[in-house]
């Protein structure tokens, strides 16, 4: 009987909660898009939810816009054909702005993250240098900007190597290494960092390319969404809680930009 | 990126398309007939257990299979994972096609009057004659058709490669797509899997044409 | 003269589950006998056919082939065949034209004649050639050679598989049923092969619900019902002049 009254309570409340925030003017669903799989900014916690850097602050956010906050993970190579079909609102999650996609229409916010591509190795592989990798096997995630450089900026470094593959997840990336089918994996600094703490046996080498930024994507035309976030997450690095949150990801915290 | 650029680019990626699916025909094809076999075996262990694997295979995705037989290995027993990932990705599709190639065998096979078993019988042949020579001629002309439309399937299905790695043609396409914001690559992967299935729908027809000479 | 038998069936039993279809039947067929077995539909005149053929084990009884014993059963024992290698041997002593012709689709009417001579007897290609050529002009099928089963009448496959039975020379060949499957404008060319045959003293079995043809062909005919055999005897004897009230019965409803 305890237990049904429970029950019934929780559902009263739950409607009364539903009824208040229908009756707020700001209420929207804000949906951010994110790569489930890219720790410490977003990633599925222990216990099946998603969580992160990244999805604490936006949450925090929404919250205090009074936006209904709803997650999507996207398919990361393409995530923003799945942002302009309205799949999500936004493309959150540790993600380089490059300017092709400021060319391609699409809203950036200010960077808030400043990130580099890195190498890990084995620790007894002996390899110390990029130039270490010439003739040996790489392997970098698709549609990442550590791919991006590669074929482009870094082109000269890839031709060194025996063979670069692609892999649609970082974890298969790691596995590939682990599995000593390729030999070094080129990868975004948290991320490897967050592997090389968690994983024995591993280490990453001193260079560091790129020095891209991180930032939010938004559909073209959603200059005023994009404020809206802006601004909350300025008023959340004003109260303290960006700074509160960002302590609990050690790892990335050295780079992020507004706590300078 | 010009779209020639791009066509060959993905070309290149062909070989291997092609290299997953003829290798998985030659090995597909006789090892279901093991299976079937096994399958029907009148030990009820054997065929039970037949049974077994061949809905498992048959029951999850192929991606999956893909994935448990390139890195399976090295996460259960710390082994190596293969540099040519061409050895898994064959391994993995010519047994998963096995197991569907198996259900099409049996069903012809089952399919065969008992009346050519009972006359080959009769006529003194060995269990083994009677299959090779009487019922198996007969049993790949009445499978033709399910068959062709298993490998037509293949020829789609090499494009899952891409989730070990395995850079045949629709992960280079995947790449260039990348690299180039474009949807293009994805188009010339589609018209490329066309023209490839044409290829087989033509040969598969032939074969089947030539077995037409009896009703 | 003993050893004129080709084949001896003694006390043969054989049940389905439950259902006992032979109930202790014994027969013996002499060299160049043309023999006819007649019976209602279920009497296990095929069955017996099936038993003599190998296709069925038996539950209880002999047979013997020529001086070979295939099966014998000890008094209170289960049947003991022969092993398997002498079974393949023992096969060439008979053999059998189905009620459903069951030739080969996929093979030519030629290579149906010729298939089992040089893979099972492993016979010379072309001598087994001239052989089967011969046996189908017999058969008035000369320019069926080349055709496939699927291209021919019913009449037609049955003269093949009549062919086919031949080309293993057999000592013996037994017939299920061979025109219940045919039209019956098509059952007399069928007829007519089953004749000459007996005119060259073909030692023959034939199941048959063909009265007429029975009486006309036979030297002995065996009539069964219900699992025994009731009445056996000369065509003439059988057909004309019944001793047993059940033969009389089955033939005068099938005069009707």
């Amino acid at each position: 009987m305890k237990k049904f009254l429970a029950v019934l309570l929780m559902a009263a409340m739950t409607l009364s909660l539903v009824a208040c925030g229908s009756t707020k003017d700001s209420s929207k669903k804000f949906i951010m898009g994110i790569d489930a799989e890219y720790p410490p900014f977003s990633y599925m916690g222990d216990d099946g939810e998603y969580t992160g850097f990244d999805v604490e602050i936006c949450r925090a956010a929404c919250e205090k816009l009074g936006y209904e906050f709803e997650i999507f993970g996207v398919n990361w190579d393409e995530k923003l054909v799945q942002l302009d079909a309205h799949e999500c609102d936004c493309v959150w999650a540790g993600m380089t702005i490059l300017d092709s996609m400021k060319e391609a229409g699409y809203v950036l916010s200010a960077p808030y993250y400043e990130n580099a591509q890195v190498i890990i190795v084995k620790e007894n592989s002996g390899i110390n240098t990029a130039a270490d990798l010439a003739g040996k096997d790489v392997a970098v995630m698709l549609g990442t900007s550590g791919e991006d450089l590669l074929n482009n900026d870094l082109s000269d470094m890839r031709d060194t190597f025996n063979n670069l593959i692609t892999c649609d997840s970082f974890l298969k990336c790691f596995t590939e290494l682990g599995g000593e089918a390729v030999e070094a994996v080129f990868v975004d600094y948290p991320v490897a960092l967050s592997y090389a703490n968690e994983n024995e046996g591993y280490k990453i080498l001193d260079e560091q390319f790129g020095g891209e930024q991180y930032g939010i994507a938004f559909r073209s035309g959603d200059e005023e969404l994009c404020k809206a976030i802006e601004g909350a997450v300025a008023d959340l690095v004003k109260d303290g809680t960006y700074a509160k949150i960002a302590e609990k990801y050690p790892d990335i915290i050295d780079n992020l930009v507004f706590l300078r | 990126m010009s779209l020639w650029t791009m066509v060959i680019k993905m070309a290149t990626g062909l070989e291997r398309t092609c290299a997953i699916f003829f290798l998985t025909v030659l090995f597909s094809l006789p090892l279901g007939m093991i299976v079937a076999l096994l399958r029907m075996s009148k030990n009820k262990v054997v065929s039970g257990v037949t049974r077994f694997v061949i809905s498992v295979l048959r029951g999850t995705p192929l991606m999956l299979q893909l994935l448990a037989v390139t890195y399976g290995p090295y996460y259960l027993f710390g082994l190596t994972v293969s540099k040519n990932k061409l050895i898994p990705v064959v391994i993995a599709f010519s047994i998963n096609y096995a197991a569907y190639f198996a259900e099409i065998y049996r069903g012809g096979i089952e399919s065969i009057a008992k009346g050519q078993y009972e006359a080959a019988e009769v006529l003194g042949y060995s269990k083994t004659q009677t299959f090779i020579r009487i019922i198996l001629p007969q049993v790949i002309k009445r499978i033709m058709p399910s068959v062709t439309n298993e490998v037509v399937t293949l020829v789609k299905d090499t494009s899952m490669a891409f989730t070990v790695s395995y850079q045949e043609m629709f992960t280079i396409g995947k790449e260039i797509a990348n690299s180039q914001t474009s949807f293009m690559p994805f188009i010339v992967a589609g018209v490329f899997y066309f023209v490839f299935n044409a290829i087989v729908d033509f040969a598969m027809g032939k074969v089947e044409k030539k077995l037409n000479y009896y009703q | 003269m003993e050893n004129n038998l080709v084949l001896q069936m003694k006390n043969i039993k054989k049940s389905f589950d439950d259902n006992e279809v032979l109930k202790g039947i014994s027969f013996e067929v002499e060299k160049g006998e043309v023999v006819s077995i007649i019976g209602p539909s279920g009497s296990g005149k095929s069955t017996l056919l099936r038993c003599a053929t190998l296709l069925e084990k038996i539950d209880d009884g002999m047979i013997q082939y020529e001086d070979v014993v295939v099966a014998n059963t000890e008094e209170g024992g289960k049947p003991v065949y022969l092993p398997k290698k002498e079974i393949t041997h023992v096969k060439s002593y008979f053999g059998l034209v189905f009620q459903q012709f069951n030739l080969f689709p996929h093979f030519s009417v030629l290579k149906n004649v010729m298939h089992a001579p040089i893979n099972v007897q492993k016979r010379d290609k072309a001598e087994v050639e001239k052989e089967a050529r011969e046996l189908l002009e017999k058969m008035g099928l000369a320019d069926k050679a080349d055709a496939y089963p699927c291209q021919l009448s019913g009449g037609q496959q049955q003269r093949v598989a009549i062919a086919r039975a031949l080309a293993l020379n057999p000592d013996i060949l037994f017939f299920d049923e061979p025109t219940s499957a045919l039209d019956p404008e098509l059952t007399g060319e069928v007829l007519k092969i089953i004749r000459q045959l007996a005119e060259e003293k073909m030692t023959m079995v034939i199941v048959t619900h063909e009265m007429s043809f029975a009486r006309g062909v036979s030297n002995r005919v065996i009539f069964m019902d219900g699992g025994y055999i009731i009445e056996e005897g000369d065509p003439e004897e059988v057909f004309g002049n019944p001793t047993q009230e059940r033969t009389k019965q089955f033939l005068k409803n099938y005069q009707q």
